[in-house]
């Protein structure tokens, strides 16, 4: 708990102001008004709604009182209760946002409110949550400690982004290695005490989460560097699904840099299948192969997914077949990144075929995929006849001279895509010209588009400016 | 900007010293401290506003040329730099990427490599240890020592030679993880180099952006600016052009406005003083008006007090006459029974009476008709008398004028022996006519009643007879009294008597509807002449004619109604002139002092007039009488009615004679003789006295004597002797 203490003083400090027992030895209290203090009055003795409001402040702990207030009171009593007030008797309480800012700007440096939707009370709950989690080391904290703050945060918090898993403490090692013989069969002989903390509890209580961002994984470990530090297990991700099963208000989906593989994709996934809210899933920097490629296809024909991040796996030509299979039937989906994958000629080819039927689709990704040739001369072809795609990227991919050629020919046919990235593409100098010359005419033509609808595009005015 | 933030952030700052502090003890240090700190507001809120001015310009720039174009220029190079800036940036992650995936199909290879070498090995191994296990069969066979720690030791080699290998392919496996180590390292440096590399390139960029964004900003605020002055300056012209224009109209309206504003003020000037006349006037008119409303609303309320108080008076009043009224209508029902009942009875009385008065009544008119006939004789023997009477009156008058003379006469004689005897004057007989009068003085009476007129002109041959008897009585004495009565029955000249006797007939005749009917049925029975009178009375009193003037004025009309409606039928006129002649003739007997005068009018009028009353036609009367009636009815009511006096004879002058007779000694001789009665009584008087002193001296004389004779006694008495003190010697005896 990082809650600072010193607001106790300021706080207590403006009603001491009026009960000094000498007010004429200092000039500044026998003063009938002081502009800067809204406060001050002169009077020696305090109205009694005055020394009411203090003893509330005061008391606030033992006797809240905040409702039944008159307004300018309400007000009064907010601005002076101490941040530290303890989050049982504050947290469905005080609904005031003033009084939450205070507590935020008291806890940390950097506030971004509008990160949270502009809401400071829910910016601090949600805050504090991460916090929580982010050290809670399974079987030496308290679970309770998460369990007594899920009825006091569960009607803010919408957002939860932790970056950080800890895993338990290695001490314990010998005294739970009776717990752990069991369920870590599969996992490994290292791995049975690796256990991060269960979700499962916390996103049945949490009603409106609608965002989910996970990283399992240690931060600023230094030299304690140990690979088991970073194991995201299988008993994890077992509870991680069966927290979705729980989650239905989740539209973000985020889980990178967490050693995710097929098996953990495919149990994922399982659960994943036909979510009433999912909208945006990103497994990147995992190690997710075809199998679980195939699985991820399958979920995007069975939810409503939108966008679709897997870059930085290990997606080979089956894999993208199988996406590039459910992309050509899938309606909703307009954003495909399988950057830094391996999908080769042949899946390249597919996702090619699928485009051309796809109607949906406006951005993809494919650098890093040792693309050739062939999948230019079909991306030509898809250039010329699709018209939802406004971003391809094609960049660090073995695309060469005459598939550069035919991408520009496909090029000088189309007016809607504005984002074409050949570099490292080894297309040459010329044709990228070329090609970027068509994009800006393009760019033109979106801009001017946006211009005189600016209702319908909206959202893409920043990237045209 | 919070207030708080201000407040504490400045007495903080590094100009504390020199700045006014906020919390200062002098209140004018303080002002001037607040004052800096609304100035500091100030700024900052105009900063903002010029920050955000370009902002709100660019948005309306779009139809501006210059301003335009700068923009799109502006926003030109801008895309392209930010382009060029974002693939700068970017190019590092590219350059990363195709250097991870050739890393990545590298590392591929090298696995793929690796995986087969250590393929091989483990099958060249596995070989090798079947080999070696397939020795240890053959050495479990081989029971002498020696061959079986040959075969051991043999067997040992092989492993080491395998775990050598083994170990070998550890150490290549090792040397490789360990360069791969240095690799890692080498890369993690890279990546750190690139991150360094990209942030310094995101710094640059955004630097440059900024840089290239103030630029810009400032060039299209400058095109802004420079638009704006243009803009300016041509509206500025337009503007004081427009002001001028204006200006110049501001003037002429404002000329034309002021005289407007004049003319109104003398208007409302005017205005004014004419109401304020016209509203004192009023107001006086209505304050005078409610002045005189509240008078007459105070009497009102007094009347109505009044009226009040009379009209509760009179409801009692009435109220008390209605009780009155209802008892006394009580009593009159009541009398009114009792009268009814009372009617009856005289009704039944009346009816007996009537009976019993018209037997009455016949034996009274029998009576009556007897009287007459007494009447008449009593007249008849009346005018005897009347004759006697007045024989009788002449002696007796005679006889005592004769004794008053006498007795005249003796005191005449009186007089003269007193003047003569005791006065010793000279006696003058006194000369009076009525010592010369013998008989009853006569004179007639000037004005006669219209009837009496009628009465003498229808009984005019009676009537001439008796005057002529009176006349004859009266003849020898007076002149006067004789031409007096030579008038008597004398018409105006013009107007003879027979014509007025004519047309009193005819009137009699024909206007017998004036008289009423019942006078009609009484005159029935008398006769004719005095059935005539009558009649001819009731026509005067109907006409209102009862002067001799009036009837002569009736037929003098007559004549001239009649003279003007004919003038024909001469010869009847002169056929008829002997009648009226004769009877001027007549009368010229009785007029003996005008008769002459008389004549020639008469003949005079006769030749006009008697013709026409001759032919007064009946018929005629009634016209004439209307057309008089007409005319006359006014003069006459003027006319002062004139007294009748019916006297027979007139006494007046007789008392006046007898008067003088009797005063035949004059007034002052009369007071000559009091005063000498007084001087006589006088002398009289004295004389008496003397008589009676004379006697009084003689009885005192007497009384003295015998009083003298008594005293003697008294004193010659012997009573004196005795007494102590005789009186005689008190009273000193004197002899009388």
């Amino acid at each position: 708990m990082q809650e600072p203490v010193s607001g106790d003083t300021n706080m207590a400090s403006p009603p001491l102001k009026t009960s000094v027992v000498n007010p004429a030895a200092n000039p500044r209290r026998m003063r009938r008004i002081i502009a800067e203090d809204p406060e001050w009055s002169l009077a020696i003795v305090p109205h009694l709604s005055e020394l009411c409001l203090q003893h509330i402040v005061s008391n606030f702990e033992k006797n809240p009182v905040v409702d039944r207030l008159l307004p300018e009171h309400q007000r009064k009593v907010l601005d002076r209760i101490s941040t530290g007030l303890p989050l049982t008797v504050t947290a469905n309480l005080i609904s005031d946002e003033g009084y939450w800012k205070r507590c935020c700007t008291e806890r940390w440096a950097v506030c971004d409110v509008s990160r949270y939707g502009g809401s400071w009370k829910r910016m601090f709950f949600e805050r504090h949550l991460e916090s929580i989690l982010k050290y809670f080391i399974p079987n030496t904290t308290d679970p309770n400690q998460v369990l007594e703050v899920i009825p006091l945060c569960k009607e803010y918090v919408r957002k939860l982004e932790i970056d950080q898993f800890l895993p338990p403490v290695k001490l314990d090692q010998n005294k739970e290695e009776d717990d752990m013989s069991d369920s870590g069969s599969d996992v490994g002989v290292d791995e049975f005490c690796m256990h991060h903390y269960d979700l499962g509890v916390l996103t049945a209580a949490l009603s409106h989460l609608e965002e989910l961002h996970l990283t399992y994984g240690v931060k600023d470990c230094g030299m304690n560097f140990e690979w088991s530090l970073f194991d995201f297990t299988y008993q994890d991700c077992c509870s991680l699904a069966n927290a979705f099963k729980k989650c239905h208000a989740l539209k973000v989906f985020k889980l990178c840099r967490s050693k995710v593989d097929d098996e953990k994709t495919r149990v994922l996934i399982r659960n994943l299948l036909d979510h009433p809210c999912l909208v945006e899933l990103d497994l990147s920097h995992n190690l997710i192969r075809d199998r679980g490629a195939r699985a991820i296809g399958k979920l995007i024909n069975r939810s409503k997914l939108e966008i679709l991040n897997l870059c930085n796996n290990r997606i080979r030509a089956p894999g993208a077949q199988a996406i590039a299979h459910a992309l050509g039937k899938n309606s909703t989906l307009t954003s495909l990144n399988l950057r830094i994958n391996c999908i080769e000629d042949e899946g390249g080819q597919a996702i090619g075929h699928a485009l051309l039927t796809n109607a949906t689709l406006t951005s993809i990704h494919l650098g890093g995929n040792e693309l050739s040739e062939p999948t230019a001369t079909l991306f030509s072809q898809v250039l010329a006849q699709n018209t939802a795609l406004t971003s391809i990227n094609l960049a660090c991919n073995h695309i060469g001279l005459d598939g550069g050629k035919q991408l520009l020919e496909g090029m000088s046919d189309n007016k809607t895509v504005t984002e074409f990235d050949l570099r490292l593409a080894e297309v040459g100098q010329e044709s990228e010209y070329l090609i970027n010359q068509a994009l800006k005419a393009n760019q033109e033509i979106a801009r001017l588009k946006t211009l005189y609808q600016p209702n319908s595009l909206e959202e893409k005015s920043p990237d045209l400016d | 900007m919070s207030r708080a933030a201000l407040g504490e952030g400045e007495p903080e700052g590094p100009g504390q010293l020199r700045r006014p502090s906020l919390n200062s003890e002098e209140q004018e240090e303080r002002i001037a401290a607040r004052r800096l700190r609304i100035a500091a507001r100030l700024e900052a809120k105009r900063r903002e506003a010029l920050g955000e001015d370009p902002d709100a310009k660019k948005a309306e720039a779009e139809e501006l040329s210059r301003s335009h174009q700068q923009i799109e220029e502006s926003r030109q190079r801008l895309a392209k730099l930010l382009n060029d800036g974002t693939q700068l940036v970017t190019n590092i992650q590219v350059a990363a990427d195709a250097r991870e995936t050739q890393r990545r199909a590298e590392e591929d290879e090298l696995k793929r490599q690796r995986l087969e070498k250590l393929e091989n090995e483990s099958k060249t191994n596995q070989d090798k240890f079947e080999e070696i296990t397939s020795k240890w069969g053959s050495a479990k066979e081989k029971t002498i020592p020696q061959d079986l720690w040959d075969v051991l030791n043999l067997q040992q080699q092989q492993c080491a030679l395998l775990i050598e290998e083994k170990n070998k392919l550890i150490s290549e496996l090792q040397q490789e993880l360990k360069s791969k180590d240095d690799w890692y390292v080498k890369d993690l440096k890279k990546q750190s180099d690139d991150i360094n590399l990209l942030v310094e390139r995101m710094e640059e960029q955004i630097r440059n952006l900024m840089k290239t964004y103030r630029r810009e900003l400032t060039q299209i605020e400058k095109a802004f600016e420079l638009e704006r002055r243009e803009l300016l300056s041509s509206n500025k012209k337009k503007w004081e052009q427009a002001m001028q224009a204006h200006n110049a109209q501001e003037l002429a309206n404002l000329i034309t406005r002021m005289q407007k504003v004049e003319e109104y003020e003398k208007q409302l000037n005017q205005l004014r003083v004419q109401d304020a006349e016209e509203y004192t006037t009023i107001k006086i008119q209505l304050e005078n008006d409610v002045q005189i409303l509240e008078q007459q609303l105070q009497q009102m309320k007094a009347i109505y007090q009044l009226n009040q108080e009379k009209l509760e008076y009179n409801f009692q009043v009435l109220k008390k006459r209605d009780d009155e009224n209802t008892i006394i209508k009580s009593q009159q029902k009541r009398k009114l029974n009792r009268l009814h009942d009372v009617l009856n009875a005289l009704r039944m009385k009346l009816a007996k009476q009537i009976k019993q008065f018209q037997e009455e009544n016949q034996t009274l008119t029998a009576d009556y008709k007897r009287i007459v006939e007494q009447y008449k004789d009593l007249q008849r023997t009346m005018r005897h008398f009347a004759v006697i009477d007045a024989q009788k009156f002449l002696e007796l008058w005679l006889m005592n004028e004769e004794e008053a003379k006498g007795l005249a006469w003796k005191a005449l004689e009186a007089d003269r022996v007193i003047h003569t005897q005791q006065l010793g004057l000279p006696w003058v007989e006194p000369d009076s006519w009525f010592l010369d009068n013998v008989g009853p003085i006569v004179h007639r009476k000037a004005i006669r009643s219209a009837s009496k007129l009628a009465q003498e002109v229808m009984a005019l041959t009676e009537s001439s007879q008796q005057e002529e008897e009176e006349e004859e009585g009266v003849e020898g004495g007076r002149k006067e009294a004789e031409a007096e009565a030579g008038e008597e029955v004398k018409p105006p000249r013009h107007i003879s008597v027979k014509s007025v006797k004519h047309i009193l007939e005819l009137l009699c005749d024909e206007s017998g509807f004036l008289i009423e009917t019942k006078l009609l049925g009484l005159l029935q029975p008398l006769e004719r002449h005095e059935r005539s009178l009558m009649r001819l009375d009731a026509i005067f009193a109907a006409l209102e004619i009862d002067n001799e003037d009036d009837v002569y004025m009736l037929v003098d009309f007559f004549l001239t109604f009649k003279a003007q409606q004919v003038v024909s039928s001469q010869s009847k006129e002169w056929a008829e002139e002997q009648g009226p002649e004769k009877l001027a003739v007549d009368s010229a007997d009785n007029d003996e002092g005008s008769a002459a005068l008389k004549e020639e009018g008469t003949a005079h009028q006769s030749s006009a007039a008697s013709p026409s009353s001759l032919l007064f036609h009946p018929d005629d009367v009634l016209k004439a009488l209307k057309a008089f009636v007409r005319d006359f009815q006014k003069p006459r009511d003027k006319r002062p009615q004139v007294k009748k006096v019916m006297e027979e004879r007139d006494n007046s002058k007789d008392s006046e004679y007898w008067e003088a007779l009797a005063h035949v000694i004059p007034e002052p001789k009369l007071k000559v003789w009091d005063a000498l009665e007084a001087a006589l009584e006088k002398y009289y008087s004295v004389l008496s006295q003397r008589a009676k002193l004379l006697t009084d001296l003689d009885g005192l004389q007497q009384q003295n004597t015998e009083l003298h004779m008594l005293l003697h006694q008294y004193v010659t008495s012997k009573v004196n002797e005795e007494l102590l003190i005789p009186p005689t010697h008190v009273i000193e005896l004197t002899p009388p």
